[in-house]
């Protein structure tokens, strides 16, 4: 029951506040209906209790409305929880238009997204991970930047083909369950597909994730679109959206098509590896602010993902650190970046310079978060990165190599960005720029304390993954079996 | 049926009613009289009652087809109210003529022999072509008119040298005996019989507009007035479609291999060329043409899949595209009077705008049409998928999902042009009625997307 209550919270909230036309109503209480989330979650979080909730949906296709979770749900749903609350919070005292539809959108999405992370059946997974595409194309569709009608289209039709060739994938699972068919992921996880078979239901299933995540080379939707999108809407998408890839990928090819895993581990990992390569060189080109982190962030991802396929526990518990300390950290970088573009007009690295004599504790802030970025030492993205490069290392050397490279580029095109937007001479144009405000810190200051924090005692996420270690395994589990029978 | 009796009763009823000059009463009529029909179907559920030697066989599934289409055709009654209100029609001929229609859609449902088939696509078309010209001052809807009899008549005329011909070799009309002599050849059929069932095959996709043979229906769509072609993208679509199932479940299954080919290829080519020719549409008629051709491919799909659950599928799909299709049109004759008599797309440029509430309905409405969870359109594409690959039917399914992605592409270049900003939107003006039925169908669309059902048909 408390699982349906943390998947309606937000919906509900939402309907209910769409008469309300006053910003000054609707945001405070969708924030709180945030917070509360927030607090239900880490209640489930700390009670350590395992719940379901089962409804029969359609019996005579094996469809059942079931919700439940597991460690790996568990940290998705609480990086969902986590960030929503600083997601509404970016729309106060700013200038929206039809704030009451906006706000429910972005709690629709939220819904919509805890629905994907809960769900045990594979219909169910599906149904929401479309519907959570469904709002954020009209947060971009109408509050977006220049360009939106055409990037968001492309956004919108590049994200839908990857599903529908997963809905493909999930269509043919389910006519492989024995009896009466059923699209339970409990079911699923029990078929035994040849190999052959395996191995093209691979590239079927995973296109959609690819496509999510995104792997080069499925990436050319994203750079645009986050550049394009408002403060919240690119903050839904890369905080949270590129995680529905990941946490998809882990719950439908690991435990269900180990021998295609497998089969085209080492082709995965590459393609990340250049990805990540890929995207930090471009990433050190540009000049567009977003843009940069919009590279970077994939980057990033394409290290999760490269860690997600050499399939060790190292590895996987510092993807699933990461997948915290990478969502923390990129919404707040986003949001830096469009303070930044509030006060000079303008995203272009070349026209800043000299911000931080004028703001200074923007500077700082923005400094801060820059280092958790780069994972240096005592912030959360290097507990998550230093582990995933250690499974990473347990594959292959070179794999650790090209890896450890999103660290030393990171550090180069972040810091060379940071200098050349915050420091160097005074400009006159900038002279009536302000320092931040009030609900800047609101914001920030949290998210900061959360990178900081996990940098400094990552224990909190750790006890987490300890129960989630298990699901981990579990996980893992027909992988591994297959790489001991081969080893035998 | 006692409900074929009665709605053909009704059709003269109303026909004469056109003698009185008032017309505010004759949608009501046709309505309460449909409603009775309604409940006459009801009626003879599960009897599977059998008329004129066994001719006509009134089994659940024509019965379910007769109430999905009776149901359809009572929203476009409703939509006529407000629409036959502003034309200088005969009004009386045209709900009439529809109503005759209805009862030829009647008799392809529930035939169990060739000739009842034959007769019911004639009583079907035949008030067609007469509908399709009803605005007699449009140079576009006489073209129409003319067209769709030209080509109509072409394709019954095949349709009934196929019939001669089946009936040569095997001296029957009778399904059920046809099906037992194609049985003694092991498919290996003579040329006659072959090219007989080609013909009959012919006849039928041309009626479902299944490409090669989909060629009148852009144009006739176009041209004929709107509430017609909503009335042929529905009704007439269903009708088609489960004449076509029966023809095949009833008579010509398993088909001999160089048919089924032949079938198969359609679909294809269906699909291909529905989903392609949409891409291209700046008229919203047209596109809604093409995207009916694209829907007979995933039907044809499902119903080639020669699957147990074929008939449910093919009864839901029909019903909750036509349950999508109906609202569209108000919608677009609501923005078309809006924007001085256009017909392109971009007469729903800034909708969202003007209209709140309508762009919403219409953007549910266009997902379920692109099959776009939580709409009902999701779980018939879903089933048709379902079925198709547990028949292991995969590149085919493969095809159909990529075309389905096109489709994706068509349906949301309006849902973009609905949500683009405009300093001046055209005012909207909606009656209640239209109001009405533009919510009940988008409410509909999404809960029978939650509340799925199949009947055992």
């Amino acid at each position: 029951m408390i699982l349906l209550i943390i998947l309606l919270i937000p919906i509900l909230t939402g309907l209910f506040l769409l008469p309300f036309r006053n910003a000054a109503v609707m945001r405070p209480l969708a924030l709180a209906s945030s917070i509360a989330n927030l607090l239900i979650t880490l209640a489930l979080i700390s009670s350590s209790e395992t719940t379901t909730f089962t409804l029969s949906w359609i019996n005579f296709m094996g469809i059942n409305f079931s919700l439940g979770f597991d460690g790996i749900s568990l940290i998705m749903i609480l990086l969902t929880n986590l960030l929503f609350p600083f997601i509404i919070l970016a729309g106060f005292n700013r200038e929206q238009r039809n704030v009451h539809l906006l706000n429910f959108l972005i709690l629709f999405t939220q819904s919509a997204l805890l629905g994907v992370f809960l769900a045990q059946n594979a219909f169910l997974f599906y149904v929401f991970w479309e519907l959570a595409l469904i709002p954020v194309y009209f947060i971009l569709l109408i509050w977006g930047g220049d360009g939106r009608k055409t990037i968001t289209f492309k956004f919108f039709i590049y994200t839908l083909t990857g599903s529908l060739f997963l809905l493909f994938g999930i269509i043919y699972l389910y006519q492989l369950t024995p009896g009466t068919h059923t699209t339970d992921f409990s079911a699923f996880n029990q078929l035994h597909i040849p190999a052959g078979t395996q191995n093209w239901l691979f590239w079927v299933l995973f296109i959609a994730f690819a496509i999510k995540m995104p792997v080069f080379p499925f990436h050319t939707w994203q750079p645009p679109t986050y550049n394009m999108a408002s403060t919240q809407g690119v903050m839904i998408l890369a905080g949270v959206m590129t995680k529905m890839g990941i946490y998809g990928a882990l719950r439908f090819l690991f435990p269900i098509i180990p021998l295609g895993v497998l089969y085209w581990q080492n082709t995965v990992i590459v393609l990340s590896l250049i990805g990540v390569i890929y995207a930090s060189m471009i990433a050190f080109r540009k000049t567009n602010l977003k843009m940069l982190i919009a590279f970077s962030s994939m980057a990033h991802i394409s290290l999760m993902v490269a860690a997600m396929f050499v399939v060790n526990t190292f590895a996987l518990q510092g993807l699933l650190f990461q997948v915290i300390s990478h969502g923390v950290t990129i919404i707040a970088l986003f949001y830096l970046a469009s303070l930044i573009k509030e006060k000079t007009g303008t995203l272009e690295l070349p026209q800043m310079g000299g911000l931080k004599l004028q703001a200074p504790n923007m500077a700082l802030l923005l400094l801060i978060v820059v280092l958790g970025s780069i994972a240096l030492p005592l912030t959360s993205g290097f507990v998550g990165e230093f582990l995933m490069i250690t499974g990473l290392f347990q594959q292959s050397i070179w794999f650790a190599t090209a890896g450890g490279m999103t660290m030393i580029l990171g550090a180069i095109y972040m810091l060379y960005a940071y200098q050349r937007a915050m420091l160097g001479e005074r400009k006159t144009v900038f002279e009536q720029i302000t320092d931040i405000r009030t609900l800047d810190y609101l914001i920030l200051i949290p998210l900061i304390v959360v990178i900081i924090g996990l940098g400094i005692y990552p224990q909190p996420i750790f006890n987490l993954l300890e129960q989630s270690i298990h699901s981990t395994q579990n996980l893992i589990k027909p992988v591994a079996d297959v790489v001991s029978i081969v080893a035998h | 049926m006692s409900a074929l009796i009665f709605t053909i009763v009704l059709g003269i009823i109303v026909l004469y009613l056109g003698f009185i000059k008032n017309k505010a009463v004759l949608a009501p009529i046709a309505i309460a009289g449909l409603l009775i029909a309604l409940y006459l179907s009801i009626q003879d559920w599960g009897l599977g009652s059998k008329y004129f030697h066994d001719m006509i066989l009134f089994d659940n599934f024509s019965i379910a087809f007769n109430i999905s289409m009776i149901i359809i055709t009572i929203l476009i009654f409703l939509f006529g109210i407000d629409y036959y209100k502003r034309m200088e029609f005969h009004v009386a001929e045209q709900y009439a003529l529809m109503i005759f229609a209805l009862t030829g859609a009647f008799l392809m449902t529930s035939f169990s022999n060739l000739i009842m088939l034959f007769l019911g696509i004639e009583i079907l078309s035949i008030p067609l072509y007469v509908l399709a010209g009803g605005k007699k001052a449009s140079f576009r809807s006489n073209e129409a008119s003319f067209k769709y009899f030209m080509l109509g008549s072409f394709a019954t005329a095949i349709f009934l040298f196929g019939i001669a011909l089946v009936y040569g070799a095997s001296a029957t009309f009778y399904l059920p005996e046809i099906k037992i002599y194609l049985a003694q050849f092991n498919g290996n059929l003579p040329p006659m019989v072959m090219v007989g069932l080609l013909f009959i095959l012919i006849g039928v996709a041309f009626k479902v507009a299944a490409a090669p043979f989909h060629f009148w229906s852009p144009d006739v769509y176009e041209g004929a007035p709107t509430i017609v072609t909503a009335f042929m993208a529905t009704v007439v679509k269903t009708a088609g479609f489960a004449a076509f199932y029966r023809l095949l479940g009833m008579g010509l299954l398993p088909l001999p291999i160089p048919l089924e080919k032949a079938l198969w290829v359609m679909t294809g080519l269906t699909l291909l060329i529905g989903n392609l020719g949409a891409l291209k549409q700046t008229n919203f008629k047209r596109l809604l043409a093409y995207s009916a051709i694209a829907h007979s491919g995933f039907i044809m799909l499902a119903m080639l899949s020669q699957h147990d659950s074929a008939a449910a599928v093919l009864l839901y799909y029909t019903f909750v595209y036509s349950l999508a299709t109906v609202p569209l049109f108000i919608i677009f004759i609501l923005a078309k009077r809006a924007a001085d008599g256009q017909e392109e797309l971009s007469i729903f440029r800034g909708l969202f705008k003007a209209k709140h509430w309508i762009a919403v309905f219409m953007t549910i409405l266009l997902m379920s049409l692109a099959g776009i969870p939580p709409t009902s359109g999701f779980i018939a594409k879903y089933q048709v998928f379902v079925l198709s690959i547990s028949k292991g039917i995969l590149l085919t399914s493969i095809f159909a999902i990529l075309m389905a992605i096109v489709g994706i592409y068509y349906y949301f270049n309006v849902v973009r042009e609905v949500f683009t900003e405009r300093e001046q939107p055209e005012v909207i003006i909606v009656s209640k009625l239209n109001a009405a039925l533009i919510i009940v169908c988008s409410v509909a669309v999404v809960l029978l997307g939650i509340f799925v059902w199949r009947l055992p048909i």
